[in-house]
């Protein structure tokens, strides 16, 4: 299992087009993507939670992938992020 | 349901509303009856007790402390009723509707007290029309105020305990906005009452004439109003003048003139030279004794034995104790509330039989009186002891006996025939709707009728592992906290799709975390276990589990319907990367023609934007569905938008969901297409568009299969 943590710089947040993208994402791997904020987790294949967490920019999320190509999926993911959050 | 059997079910609620003030009745009417007989000072001195019982003895006080202590509980009875009625009907926070009951009694009493004393005070109101309720001087209106406040109460609670109020004034919303709505509506009620109320005590006052014009007749109506206007309180206003006032008659006993019906009766009890008490006077009293020490206990057998064989070792308590009571000490009360409410006929039948009774009492010439009531106490006392020659006691027992068979009878054939829910009798599916899976069908189906359905609660329960799998619920700030038997059983991806954020374990707490709105889920879901059986909760959550798979890669079929009036557009033709490449799912879009988005199915809403640009809602059929106005309009930061619906509000389809200013949104340079699309559909599904161009909103707009 790896865990990261990142800061949302986009400045709209993880609005509808991002949560897309990132369900995406993960769901390119075979491991679980669980987003997590202010003790509220959510799975990153999960679209519609995504959007309910309401992540603005600034939010400190933490990731963590856990699964058989959890180093692969936690660098795409972080990847992800930086790129586009 | 029909309006009848409406009606009929509430009776049903409101009867059964009174047994929790109705069960402590016997013990006070004991305690009164006991006591208040023993302390009479008449009683004392024709039994020459008064060398054991004096005032300021030890037995004396006992038996005082005996009857003050249950008369308090009748002098209050209707805060009693007004606390009782509230939480009996209240379908919620019943804690709040008790607060609120008692609140709203005290209100609508205290409005009526400044209003007599505004008027020149008790002096000026008819005699026998006021009491002291509580400390305040305000109109007798017995137990029915207490019932009006009761059912007022309750029907503002079950309209008010979830409002919402504006933001500045949030802190006064929910519960607390049911105590201080139920004060302002029940001073205005005091207000009404002060002029109503008088208008019909004045009415009752003038049947007195009625009953002295008429003879035997008289009597008899005399029984009926008495027995029929208990439970408005109005029976003092009836029967006092005849017991206390020339109403009842005069005499002239040992040389003093003595008026009303129950002085001549102990004037002649103290007198040597009685050597039979006078009918005239009785006649407004001995009736009491066959129907409370043969009639209602035979009434409250019919019951127990009308009750299912299962219920009958409950119920016969209740009904035992509210027997003897009325027996012993004729307070009949417990008795006689068991039935009113739940069949209101039984209780006419009940008043005519009362009504012929004091008739047949006063043509057989019985002369015995009372203190208060009719039971065993005040006939041992003021009948058999006195001796047959002076009071023909002996025909109470001749016509009781006869009057028990009638009870018996006429109660068990009624009961019977119209099915009445008499205690033990109630129907265990009206309190506990089973979900049956043929309703469940139904519903899905779309032409099910009358069953609740509430599919977010439904899935919080499987997803918590079933209702025997939780030993406690409760909510904080934002979360459901649960603890649960087995925490392998909890099933998160069912939670979270019921609209939760997240789930947290630890151990057997669980937390599931639904943000503010949570004690509206938590209020949602405990209804839903109340009205749910747990077997066909197992049978939806298998369903429910069925489609959350599907969800992902869908097989169903399922129609969407247009949240605006516009244009329908291909998604791909949508300029925006994200919607036209079908990342978020699959669907269509609408070019709006004005500001307005409907619901498009029936569902709850999981989430709507901050921003109020956007709204998810999961269908009934479990479908998660995107309604996005507009491109990138994330970024206009809510101007523009105002959004009519708040997480985990339960919607059907055509409710308003989201305004918005379309001018305003154009003018700033935004595109107000309008993606709706249904989440987690990747390239399993075929969206069949709807050839039509323009539609209106509920209009079909694609198909998915």
């Amino acid at each position: 299992m790896k865990t990261f943590e990142y800061k949302i710089k986009d400045k709209v947040g993880i609005h509808a087009r991002p949560a897309g993208m990132l369900a995406k994402e993960a769901k390119n791997f075979k491991s679980e993507i669980i987003i997590e904020k202010d003790g509220k987790s959510v799975n990153a294949e999960r679209l519609m939670q995504i959007m309910g967490m309401g992540i603005k920019c600034g939010d400190v999320i933490t990731v963590t992938v856990d699964g058989e190509d959890e180093e692969e999926a936690t660098k795409s993911i972080e990847k992800f992020f930086c790129d586009n959050l | 349901m029909s309006i009848k059997n409406n009606a009929f079910g509430v009776l049903q609620r409101v009867g059964r509303s009174f047994m929790l003030p109705i069960a402590l009745l016997p013990v006070a009417g004991l305690l009164l009856g006991v006591g208040s007989s023993f302390t009479n000072p008449t009683t004392l001195e024709t039994y020459r007790l008064t060398n054991i019982i004096y005032e300021g003895g030890f037995l004396y006080t006992l038996l005082d402390i005996m009857s003050k202590t249950g008369s308090v509980v009748f002098d209050n009875l209707a805060l009693l009723f007004a606390m009782g009625v509230a939480i009996g009907m209240a379908k919620k926070e019943k804690e709040v509707a008790a607060l609120s009951g008692a609140i709203a009694y005290l209100v609508m009493n205290a409005a009526i007290s400044t209003l007599i004393s505004a008027k020149g005070g008790v002096e000026a109101m008819a005699v026998n029309s006021t009491t002291t309720s509580l400390g305040i001087t305000t109109l007798q209106m017995g137990v029915f105020g207490g019932i009006i406040t009761g059912l007022g109460v309750a029907a503002l609670h079950n309209r008010f305990y979830k409002i919402q109020l504006p933001q500045v004034l949030s802190f006064f919303g929910g519960t607390r906005f049911v105590p201080i709505i139920s004060s302002i509506v029940f001073l205005a009620v005091g207000v009404l009452m002060f002029y109503i109320w008088p208008v019909v005590q004045g009415w009752i006052a003038s049947l007195g004439n009625l009953v002295l014009a008429s003879g035997y007749a008289g009597t008899w109506i005399y029984g009926i109003i008495e027995r029929a206007l208990i439970p408005f309180g109005l029976h003092h206003v009836f029967y006092m003048p005849f017991w206390q006032t020339e109403l009842g008659g005069a005499m002239m006993i040992d040389g003093v003139m003595v008026q009303g019906a129950q002085n001549i009766f102990f004037a002649e009890l103290a007198s040597k030279a009685t050597e039979q008490f006078s009918v005239s006077a009785t006649r407004f009293m001995s009736g009491k004794f066959p129907f409370m020490i043969f009639g209602l206990p035979a009434a409250a057998y019919a019951m127990y034995r009308a009750a299912k064989p299962e219920k009958r070792k409950v119920v016969g308590g209740l009904l035992l104790s509210a027997a003897l009571t009325a027996m012993l000490t004729g307070i009949t009360e417990p008795i006689e509330f068991t039935f009113l409410f739940v069949a209101p006929v039984m209780y006419i039948v009940h008043c005519i039989l009362a009504g012929l009774s004091y008739m047949l009492m006063h043509i057989f010439n019985v002369g015995v009186g009372m203190t208060f009531s009719g039971g065993v106490i005040d006939l041992t006392l003021f009948g058999i002891l006195q001796g047959n020659e002076k009071t023909n006691w002996l025909w109470v027992v001749i016509i009781g006996l006869i009057y028990a068979v009638i009870y018996y009878v006429v109660f068990s054939f009624m009961i019977k025939k119209f099915n009445f829910k008499t205690p033990g009798r109630e129907d265990d599916d009206e309190e506990t709707k089973l979900y049956t899976r043929a309703d469940y069908n139904r519903k899905k189906d779309g032409s099910g009728k009358g069953v609740a359905k509430d599919t977010a609660s439904a899935m919080i329960l499987s997803g918590l592992g079933g209702r025997s799998n939780i030993s406690d619920i409760d909510c904080c700030a934002t979360r459901l906290r649960v603890t649960v038997k087995d925490e392998k059983k909890v099933n998160d991806g069912l939670l979270k799709q019921s609209g939760a954020s997240g789930v947290i374990r630890k151990g057997k707490g669980i937390q599931v975390v639904y943000g503010p709105q949570v004690s509206v889920v938590k209020s949602r879901l405990e209804d839903y276990m109340e009205h749910n059986g747990d077997d066909d909760m197992t049978v939806l959550a298998e369903d429910l589990d069925v489609k959350g798979e599907q969800n992902r890669g869908s097989t169903g079929s399922f129609t969407m319907y247009s949240p605006i009036k516009g244009q329908i557009v291909r998604l791909e033709d949508v300029p925006d990367e994200a919607f036209a490449s079908g990342i978020l799912g699959k669907g269509a879009a609408v070019r709006p023609y004005d500001g307005k988005v409907y619901s498009p199915c029936d569902g709850v809403i999981a989430n709507v934007f901050e921003t109020g640009h956007a709204v998810n809602i999961v269908s009934d059929e479990g479908r998660e569905i995107l309604i996005h106005v507009g491109l990138d309009t994330v970024k206009l930061e809510g101007k523009f938008f105002r959004s009519h619906v708040e997480n985990g509000d339960k919607v059907k389809k055509g409710d308003p969901l989201l305004s918005f200013d379309k001018a305003g949104i154009e003018k700033e340079g935004y595109d107000t297409v309008t993606p709706v699309v249904v989440l987690g559909c990747d390239d399993d599904c075929t969206v069949i568009l709807e050839s039509k161009g323009k539609v209106e909103p509920g209009e079909r707009i694609f198909e998915i299969r």
